[in-house]
């Protein structure tokens, strides 16, 4: 069932409308927000929007999660595959919040500021 | 349709996400941001895929948390009078450009939890992991089995990763850890 009108959209893919707008905060607050902390916070909900989008994906209406028995009873499974991706990003993702947390407190370190502008007015200055 | 419980985790998860963009204390940012990885950790578990939640309530929600604490307690935490940042509308402008053109392709996509997807009913895709994970792999979780079996180079590099990202933080934080 593939409903083309905009209504379509919302009753039926409404978990991707969620995901979009997470993914737009996130870019929001990497644009308009100026402290380095929050500007990864944003990159960090941006991630997170993606894998909702990956494990929407995975999902099947009344399925159960894919645990499968010897036998093979049971089912709909959902579809483990995109869920294996995710748990991936999500270990990565958080090694790389790690890195740019440690350069935030190097950059603290150096110029005594977390925010992007006065950043760019120091290093200008020098 | 949505369902009561997807509706209010979903209104959950957007309210928070959008505290977490307007708070102008960032201690308040990061503790909204937690809680939002928990939403969304329930979210998960509720779209089937419980391994996942787990890892997003202890990654997300756990370790992300806990370092952005570590680095405002290093750094700077500036006080402020106003609760809410000012809205950049420029930038508001720039995002909502973004998720107009993002969504325009969900025209195309199948709808919520549609059991006739291409992917999950091509029989080299889903379907073989589920049928043949446990015949090839001996274990009934098929996600442990993918993630340790069928992609054990995918997450051997994942670790590499991580031990990377550790030797990056101590290199940038200037540690000598083995003098």
């Amino acid at each position: 069932m593939t409903d083309g009108s905009v209504l379509g959209l919302i009753t039926t893919r409404y978990a991707y409308l969620v995901v979009v707008f997470v993914a737009t905060v996130g870019l929001y607050m990497m644009i308009a927000n100026q402290n380095l902390v929050k500007k990864l916070i944003g990159l960090n909900m941006f991630q997170t929007g993606i894998f909702l989008f990956f494990i929407t994906s995975a999902y099947v209406v009344d399925g159960s999660s894919a645990i499968v028995p010897a036998d093979g009873a049971g089912g709909p499974f959902a579809s483990p595959l995109p869920q294996v991706i995710v748990l991936t990003a999500i270990v990565v993702g958080v090694s790389l919040t790690a890195v740019g947390l440690a350069l935030i407190i190097r950059l603290y370190a150096e110029y005594g500021t977390l925010r992007a502008d006065a950043l760019r007015e120091v290093i200008a200055d020098e | 349709m949505i369902t009561p419980i997807e509706l209010m985790l979903f209104v959950f998860v957007l309210i928070s996400a959008v505290a977490t963009a307007l708070f102008r204390d960032v201690l308040a940012s990061i503790v909204v941001f937690a809680a939002y990885s928990l939403g969304l950790a329930v979210v998960y578990t509720f779209y089937r895929a419980p391994d996942v939640g787990l890892t997003e309530a202890a990654i997300g929600a756990g370790i992300t948390t806990v370092l952005l604490l570590l680095t405002i307690a290093k750094t700077s935490r500036p006080a402020h009078e106003k609760i809410f940042e000012p809205i950049n509308w420029p930038a508001v402008a720039v995002c909502g450009g973004f998720a107009l053109i993002v969504s325009s392709t969900l025209f195309a996509f199948p709808s919520v939890g549609d059991p006739n997807t291409a992917a999950m009913t091509n029989p080299d895709v889903t379907v073989y992991y589920l049928e043949n994970a446990y015949e090839e792999t001996g274990v009934e979780n098929t996600v442990t089995a993918v993630l340790a079996a069928y992609r054990g180079f995918d997450t051997f590099g994942e670790a590499v990763v991580v031990f990377a990202a550790g030797v990056a933080s101590m290199i940038v934080l200037g540690r000598e850890v083995f003098a």
